[in-house]
């Protein structure tokens, strides 16, 4: 539904004045600030749980403290329902998704674009046929097919993650091939044409490059948030990661277990953490989307 | 409506029935194909329980000759989903359509109502902040809906739920019966679903767009200059297009959420269903339900067209797909 | 006249009053009336006694079925079905002579039909049927033949004489018309969802979302049982079952959760009532792995648990600990033995004895291979408690240097993999009787191989010479001292770490009076309670 800002860039946001565009700005700019610092803090403590620099062993059972409170006896964030520090758990939690994240990533995102272009670029009926197929992925909800693949498969989490990226690849093929169209309706490719450049000096340098690089990067973080709610939905179903392993997704679920009798930081801490990251994810496209649309208004 | 462009008009719907039709014979296609990829034979099992569903009170499974070429299991299949035969279920020997149509209306209640939710919270958030702008109310609003749409649903719903059996002191039981109390319960897991799931904030979003779009064109200017009802002129295009457009584009989401938030509640639908029969690897009611999601998904989509098209009737077919891709 | 007449109004009044009031049949001077709502965790596939494997199942045909003979709340071996029956000398021949007041249950618009013996030479065919998919043939298969003495005579010769036989007879019966299939039964059958019975209760009716609605029997031949009706309501959830009772949503509740003990342990609207389970949890060990066959190992796990920690952190301490294969209430246990101590050092030791030492990385070794081992689990329903010890488990072992790697499977699948592929190192699980002293099954040589219990491949020439003698005397004392032997050699030989039994707890509204509960099938003197008016 962006594009059609793109499609027409003259239209402004008349409903509003100056003043709106400037504290727009600041919004916006707060968004993408927060997103960067969720993305930083994230990335790091991927890192720190991968080399295992925690406050406590994640797996460290402690029957005489079940369900403590945070603050309780060292424990910043409490304990779970086996006595084991929660932010330990937190942050080594990361790596059920981190990976597996920027791989739904990478599979939207690098064929969504090749088709994108094939769809833009090529005869008309390429467009119907990959639009078509493109109608054909959106028609599945999408935990629903993922289930459906569990079902056949019992696969890992890498293989859900592929087909989660395949899922997203119908939404960077309408950003590209939409892209495409506008630079047509600009003459823009015409003239690049003219000039002689290779056909695939114009995909590649000018039209990703150049026009699309920021729209797939705003792909890709809200991509990377929808990666981290499905990852943690999965593994709340009981589907992704295992005990003892952590996942923010199977920390919620067996602390659920506990939440209507009073014991709502198990389940409460991971969900915050949930919301948080998803949260700093999507601002951080959306702040860049606005940003991006204020230049071009400009 | 316009009798006139009535003949034109039953082209292009026609036009979107074949579209849709061929559309979910892909969904058939891609469903049979992860199937048929699936280690395991898992089509014996259900060309199996196709036959033994459709005679039913005998209790007798024949050991039928499966055939082994794919494209003859898959117009077997095909042909039994079009007889109402889906199979039977590995887990309980019942029919799968039966099984399904019986939870699928609590999910079909389920997915309309937390709609309703949705629309009730974000039409009237969306108008203010088209209508007035980023302004000291419209933008905390919009940045609450956005936080408690992006609240992870699996856990959203105990808070709810803790607060409706703690703070209100009612308790229903949670599987059915027509008590008072329990007409109460029935509303969290559609709250939960309208508010979270991040569908909240896609329609203010999208909404906000389109209404702020639609109040900044020409024929609006015109008709608010000349004192006319703006409302009027900008119902159809700035109200009930997009409303009907995001709406149809987010019943996938609804869906997908519908699966956690029968887990959470123990609602008795189709997602909790889904998810029973991917822990025990039972790939008729999988396969039926998938199926069922996504003709569900293509009829809300295809009624969104046809009220495209009613309230345009001279829509092009360049403009239908423009607005569909 | 006008006197009359309202003499008459009068005492037509007064006879319809009292007999709706007074009406009891049972003549135990207790009302009729009233329902009680009952909070089952999860839902049953079938509602046959021949198909269904669960214990939600088993509860519900406890009301709708009966079997010749039936046990009392003394143990003793009463008539039900059966008034009466002769045994032959060389115990090897039973008659049953069947009661002739029996009427089965009646589906609208049918007319009453009598129970006869061919009703139980039926219920017999269909059972041992191969085709029928049902965990009762091992149970029976002591049984040669049944034949039909005449309408109410039935006749049944058995392989060789056996202990206490008459008690394997509470087996319950169904109607010969009942199914659709007149040769075997399996989960297609419209009986298995929609069974009629002989007993005090009727199956009303089912609603969508799983809640059966059983009705009193006015036709029972006990007499009609005092409570209207009773409901079985499925949740899927233990938290809100508990919560549902404590709103009053429901009236009972068949299993409490240990968790919640405390909770309703305080509200004097509720009985507590404690039961009997004659089952107990366990850790299994797969002999056919080299290091699980060495005796010091598993004893050195049991050693390595501290298993009072985890009844108390998990259970609320509400369980006992047991020593052998048996369950604290049952005849056949050895208070004499012990349960070994929590002691990590004593399982050090005996590991470095069996030839372990340290590795690098702090995990045991023995000649370069890692002690290393799987533990399988199925998912259960209410996976909290199982995860729970578990992950203990894993972490007690963890403390002496051994790795368990937990992998959670789903039912079937584990079932398969324990059963039948014996792939698997440790499983956690818990075994339920019926028949709380024979461990057989469990044990024997001979009961190793696909599909059998003796899951771990557990073979020891002195245990099976035990369990044959125990089989076959039919001295009640002799049995016991051999019991108490088995019992003493298992808890030394540790094939299973045996952890404990949980005390059952059922929770019912106060109302409810007269409620005494039978250990493994719950609802067996359920045609006496009734509702305090």
């Amino acid at each position: 539904m962006r594009k059609r800002y793109i499609q027409a860039p003259g239209r402004s946001d008349e409903a509003s004045g100056l003043r709106f565009l400037r504290k727009a700005d600041a919004v916006d700019l707060f968004f993408v600030g927060y997103g960067l610092l969720i993305v930083v803090l994230v990335a790091a403590s991927y890192a720190a749980g991968v080399f295992r620099l925690l406050p406590y062993d994640p797996e460290a059972v402690n029957l005489g403290l079940m369900l403590a409170p945070p603050g309780t006896a060292g424990h910043l964030l409490g304990t779970d329902f086996m006595g084991r520090d929660l932010l330990s758990r937190l942050i080594l939690g990361i790596q059920a998704y981190f990976l597996p994240g920027l791989l739904a990533v990478a599979v939207a995102i690098v064929p969504g674009a090749a088709l994108g272009v094939l769809a833009g670029y090529g005869a008309g009926r390429a467009d119907r046929v990959i639009t078509w197929f493109s109608n054909l992925v959106d028609s599945f909800p999408r935990l629903v097919l993922i289930l459906l693949v569990v079902a056949a498969f019992k696969p890992d989490i890498y293989f859900i993650m592929v087909v989660v990226g395949l899922t997203n690849v119908p939404a960077t093929v309408s950003l590209v091939k939409v892209k495409i169209r506008f630079l047509r309706e600009k003459n823009f490719i015409e003239a690049a044409e003219g000039l002689g450049l290779p056909r695939r000096t114009i995909v590649l340098k000018h039209i990703l490059w150049h026009h699309c690089r920021a729209s797939l990067i705003i792909r890709a973080t809200l991509g990377m948030g929808e990666a981290i709610l499905m990852e943690t939905s999965l593994s709340y179903l009981g589907f992704g990661v295992q005990e003892p392993t952590p996942s923010w997704g199977n920390m919620v679920q067996s602390g659920a277990n506990y939440f209507l009798q009073g014991n709502f930081w198990p389940s409460t801490v991971p969900a915050l953490a949930i919301l948080l990251s998803i949260l700093g994810f999507h601002l951080l496209g959306d702040g860049l989307n606005n940003l991006l649309e204020r230049k071009a208004v400009h | 409506m316009n009798l006139k462009g009535v003949k034109p008009v039953a082209r292009v719907l026609a036009r979107e029935v074949a579209v849709t039709a061929f559309l979910l014979l892909g969904v058939s296609a891609v469903v049979f194909g992860i199937l048929y990829l699936a280690p395991g034979d898992p089509f014996s099992l259900l060309l199996e329980g196709q036959t033994s569903a459709g005679a039913p009170g005998q209790g007798v499974r024949e050991a039928l000759g499966v055939p082994k070429a794919w494209h003859v299991q898959y117009l077997s299949w095909l042909a039994g989903m079009f007889r109402g035969n889906f199979g039977a279920s590995i887990r309980t020997g019942l029919p799968v359509l039966e099984e399904i149509s019986r939870v699928g209306l609590n999910t079909l209640l389920l997915t309309l109502g937390s709609m309703a939710v949705t629309l009730l919270v974000a039409v009237p958030i969306a108008l203010y902040a088209a209508v007035r702008g980023v302004n000291r109310v419209s933008f905390p609003l919009t940045m609450a809906a956005y936080v408690v749409s992006s609240l992870p649903v699996f856990w959203f719903g105990y808070v709810v739920i803790y607060l409706f059996l703690h703070t209100f002191g009612l308790f229903p039981v949670a599987s059915g019966g027509s008590q008072g109390t329990n007409r109460l319960y029935l509303l969290l897991p559609i709250v939960v679903l309208g508010l979270g799931n991040g569908t909240l904030s896609e329609v203010i979003r999208h909404l906000r767009e389109e209404m702020g779009r639609v109040l900044s064109e020409d024929y609006v200017r015109t008709a608010r200059a000349k004192g006319a009802s703006v409302w009027k002129h900008a119902f159809k295009e700035g109200f009930l297009i997009p409303v009907t457009e995001i709406v149809a584009s987010k019943i996938p989401f609804i869906l997908g959420g519908a699966v956690i938030v029968e887990q959470v509640f123990n609602w008795p639908g189709m997602g909790r269903m889904a998810w029973q029969a991917a822990q025990d690897r039972d790939f008729p009611v999988i396969m039926g339900i998938a199926v069922l999601a996504a003709v569900f998904v293509r009829a809300g989509s295809l009624l969104q067209r046809f009220v495209y098209i009613a309230v345009n009737p001279g829509a092009s077919r360049e403009t239908v797909e423009r607005r569909a891709a | 006249m006008k006197r009359v007449s309202v003499v008459i109004l009068f005492v037509f009044g007064m006879t319809v009053a009292v007999s709706a009031w007074a009406a009891d049949s049972r003549k135990d001077g207790r009302p009729n009336g009233g329902t009680v709502n009952y909070g089952e965790y999860g839902r049953p596939a079938t509602l046959d006694p021949v198909t269904s494997n669960e214990m939600v199942s088993l509860r519900i045909t406890e009301l709708v079925f009966n079997g010749l003979v039936g046990i009392n709340e003394k143990q003793e071996i009463v008539p039900e079905l059966a008034e009466r029956w002769d045994v032959s000398k060389d115990r090897r021949t039973y008659v049953f002579f069947l009661r002739k007041d029996v009427t089965w249950h009646v589906r609208p618009g049918e007319v009453p039909k009598p129970f006869t013996a061919d009703d139980v030479v039926f219920t017999y065919n269909v059972m041992m049927n191969p085709r029928t998919i049902t965990p009762l043939k091992v149970r029976y298969e002591f049984i040669e033949s049944v034949e039909k003495a005449d309408d109410h005579t039935v006749r049944f010769t058995i392989k060789r004489p056996i202990l206490n036989a008459l008690a394997k007879f509470t087996f319950k019966i169904i109607p010969k018309h009942g199914p659709a299939n007149p040769e075997y039964l399996t989960r297609e059958d419209p009986f298995v969802r929609r069974p009629i019975g002989t007993g005090p209760y009727k199956l009303a009716s089912v609603s969508g979302e799983g809640e059966i609605t059983l009705a009193a029997n006015d036709a029972y031949f006990k007499g009609r049982p005092h409570l209207d009706t009773i409901v079985a309501k499925p949740f899927a959830d233990q938290n809100i079952m508990t919560q549902a009772l404590m709103f009053n949503a429901i009236d009972m509740i068949a299993l409490v959760n240990p968790r919640y003990l405390p909770e309703i342990q305080g509200d004097k609207r509720f009985v507590l009532q404690p039961y009997n389970a004659l089952s107990y949890s366990f850790f299994g060990y797969n002999l056919r792995n080299p290091f699980l066959s060495d005796r010091r190992v598993r004893k050195a796990f049991t050693y390595a648990l501290n298993r009072q920690e985890m009844l108390d952190s998990f259970f609320n301490g509400q369980g006992t600990i047991i020593s052998g294969p048996f369950a604290p209430g049952s005849w056949a246990y050895n208070l004499d033995v012990t349960p070994l101590p929590f002691d990590p050092q004593a399982a050090a030791a005996l590991l470095k004895e069996a030839g372990f030492s340290p590795g690098p990385d702090g995990i045991l070794q023995k000649a370069g291979k890692k002690l290393s081992l799987t533990l399988k689990v199925p998912i259960e329903k209410e996976s909290e408690a199982v995860k729970r010890v578990v992950l203990a488990f894993r972490n007690y072992l963890k403390n002496v240097g051994v790795d368990i790697k937990v992998e959670f499977e789903e039912w079937q699948a584990w079932k398969g993999d324990v059963f039948f592929e014996h792939d698997f190192d440790i499983i956690f699980a818990t075994w339920v009787f019926d028949d709380s002293a024979d461990i057989s099954s469990l044990f024997l040589t001979a009961e190793i191989g696909p599909w059998k219990n003796n899951f771990g491949g557990y073979s020891n020439p002195e245990v099976d010479s035990l369990l044959m003698e125990g089989k076959l005397t039919l001295d009640h004392e002799k049995r016991r001292t051999l019991n108490r032997k088995l019992h003493a050699v298992l808890a030394e030989e540790s094939p299973y770490t045996f952890l404990w039994t949980l005390t059952n707890y059922t929770a019912y509204h106060r109302k409810i009076r007269h409620v005494a509960i039978h250990p493994y099938k719950f609802f067996s003197y359920a045609d006496d309670w009734f509702i305090e008016p």
